[in-house]
């Protein structure tokens, strides 16, 4: 059983792994998903006992792990809440650049970047602030 | 009873005024406050846990009432409280630099609120799934709150602090699952006792996976590629938190599971660890030499800081510990100055940002010195003498280079000014400097910290021997 166990973490957490280093951020969070899966699946197999509920057991038998399941339902609520999270930022991202290419989102970065060089930015430092100044510009 | 509710104010006060500041808008200067006001009275609770528990000893309670061994353990002892106050402190001077700034995401207070309740949650805790979930709270905050003003770059940034974090989490979770299935338990004493017991090798591989999720928390040299992205992409305050306050979990987890929980195991892979603290400093120091960016600097300062901090956790024992405490508790202070400073202009600001860079650089009299004094000491406390040598050589080149890029940033960005620039809000500049007196003051009058490290350190060889 217990290998079995390992068998089924490990091809979930591998596949997961594989996806979160595709460029197509809904693959990433796909990745996340499984991956949190794969450790909710891990404490599940950490208390794999057989035995009654654990509900107000009687003496004689022996009862079935009652705190993985906890545990495991705390994860996956905390997987959940944080998948969707994840899926926000990327709508975010979708939604103003219309990709969800990471290395696109990037390229279309750098380019804002140079343009917001040569324009007015308060919030960028050092050069861009000397050059914004019409008034003072002595060179 | 006294002690019991004693205990979960310090997280529990933060906790309902973010339920509650969800309502309202945030951007509003009141909203603010009353968020500022609810984490110095968190601040002020935690203050009063820590006398307590210098006078009496580490308090105690099971949450719901339930017997011992069965319900969920909060503990507070000097370790936590330590390392919960210096957080909080850094995320009160965000706050209330925020607020003078002006707010302008209606999030923002309960987000900072939140980030406050998980992290003293996580530092009082004495159940390692509950380390887990306030560590969970904490984190997720914070991934939302570095997407802070959503500028494109910032939620960017934010999604893959979030996907590297999250996998960070998941392989923290599989540790404690790990060590719930070879110890049976979840009580960090329980786990503590048990281990010793158990065969070191199939311990071993637990203390690893654990130990790689801190590193990637702390974003220590090999684990560290997310981190200047994430802090130069953010706004200062937010920068402040990151580095500051949340960065604390990973130094704090070594020290509670490396130290207290696995202290055989720590032991056993002491070279390994002083191996990655030596590469971190050295790689980290390089690197913000060679930035121009104030924010990138400090990024990459951040990465070569923490190397001290792993540095005396490998050195071990009561010296190590102390140093490693000491030394969380200066840099988490150092952090939220620069940071803070880093995004202001005008009076003040030059100075609380050279106390800041002196702290860093580990040069009297702000506390950067006493850290690496303690750093320093516990080096010298090691068994053989080419391993003393080379830890003294490279405190000494990490300081030099250290200091390097401190004063090379002071120079760009405070000492030639410029003509046409506004100074920031005097409440912020004050904020400012407050966050860099108390730096010089703990530089002037250590005793308490060193005293407070040293109760922390014992935590931790008491536990462990």
């Amino acid at each position: 059983m217990a290998v079995y166990a390992a068998l089924v973490v490990a091809v979930v957490f591998a596949s997961g792994t594989f996806l979160l280093l595709q460029r197509d951020l809904t693959r990433v969070v796909v990745g996340i998903i499984l991956v949190s899966n794969s450790a909710v699946l891990f404490i599940i197999s950490a208390g794999l006992t057989r035995g009654a509920a654990p509900i107000l057991p009687l003496e004689d038998e022996g009862a079935s792990d009652p705190l993985v399941q906890a545990m495991a339902l705390t994860a996956l609520v905390i997987g959940f809440g944080v998948a969707a999270l994840l899926l926000a930022m990327v709508y975010r991202l979708y939604a103003t650049h219309g990709t969800i290419d990471l290395e696109e989102i990037a390229a279309a970065e750098m380019r804002e970047a140079e343009a917001l060089e040569r324009t007015d930015d308060p919030e960028r430092e050092e050069i861009p602030v000397e050059e914004q100044d019409p008034g003072d510009g002595p060179r | 009873m006294r002690d019991g509710v004693l205990i979960v104010l310090p997280a529990g006060i933060p906790w309902v005024l973010a339920a509650l500041l969800a309502f309202v808008d945030g951007r509003k200067r009141w909203v603010g406050l009353v968020g500022a006001a609810g984490l110095a009275a968190s601040l002020a609770s935690l203050v009063w846990l820590t006398l307590v528990v210098l006078r009496e000893g580490t308090v105690e309670t099971v949450a719901g009432g339930w017997p011992e061994g069965v319900g969920i353990s909060l503990r507070a002892d000097a370790l936590g409280v330590t390392f919960a106050a210096v957080s909080v402190t850094v995320i009160l001077a965000s706050m209330l630099y925020e607020v003078a700034l002006g707010v302008r995401w209606r999030a923002f207070p309960p987000l900072v609120l939140l980030v406050a309740a998980g992290l003293t949650g996580l530092f009082l805790t004495g159940d390692a799934f509950n380390f887990y979930v306030f560590f969970e709270i904490s984190m997720t905050a914070s991934f939302v709150l570095a997407g802070y003003r959503e500028e494109d770059y910032q939620v960017r940034a934010a999604f893959i602090f979030a996907v590297v974090n999250l996998l960070g989490s998941v392989v923290f979770l599989i540790g404690i699952a790990a060590l719930y299935s070879i110890t049976g338990s979840l009580d960090m004493a329980t786990i503590a006792s048990r281990t010793d017991s158990l065969d070191p090798r199939s311990v071993i591989v637990v203390a690893a996976v654990i130990f790689a999720a801190f590193c990637l928390k702390l974003g220590l040299f090999p684990f560290h590629f997310w981190l200047p992205a994430v802090y130069v992409g953010s706004h200062p305050p937010v920068a402040a938190i990151l580095s500051g306050a949340l960065a604390n979990i990973g130094g704090y987890g070594l020290l509670r599971f490396g130290g207290g929980i696995l202290p055989r195991e720590l032991a056993y892979g002491s070279a390994a660890v002083m191996v990655l603290g030596t590469a971190s400093i050295v790689y980290g120091a390089l690197q913000a030499i060679s930035r121009r960016d104030t924010s990138e600097v400090m990024a990459y300062s951040a990465i070569g800081q923490v190397g001290y901090i792993l540095l005396a956790l490998g050195v071990g024992g009561p010296l190590g510990f102390t140093a490693a405490v000491l030394y969380s508790v200066v840099n988490s202070l150092n952090k939220g100055v620069v940071f803070l400073a880093a995004g202001l202009r005008g009076p003040f600001v030059g100075a609380a940002f050279a106390v800041g860079a002196f702290s860093i650089a580990g040069v009297p009299p702000a506390a950067g010195f006493v850290g690496k004094i303690a750093v320093f000491k516990a080096a010298i406390a090691e068994d053989s003498a080419v391993t003393v040598a080379l830890l003294v050589v490279l405190i000494f080149v990490g300081s030099a280079l250290s200091f390097l890029y401190s004063f090379q940033v002071y120079q760009r960005r405070f000492l030639a000014p410029r003509e046409g620039e506004k100074p920031g809000p005097l409440a912020a500049r004050l904020v400012v400097l407050s966050l860099a007196g108390l730096l010089l003051a703990l530089g002037l009058w250590p005793e308490p910290l060193i005293y407070l490290s040293g109760a922390a350190a014992e935590v931790l060889t008491g536990a462990g021997g």
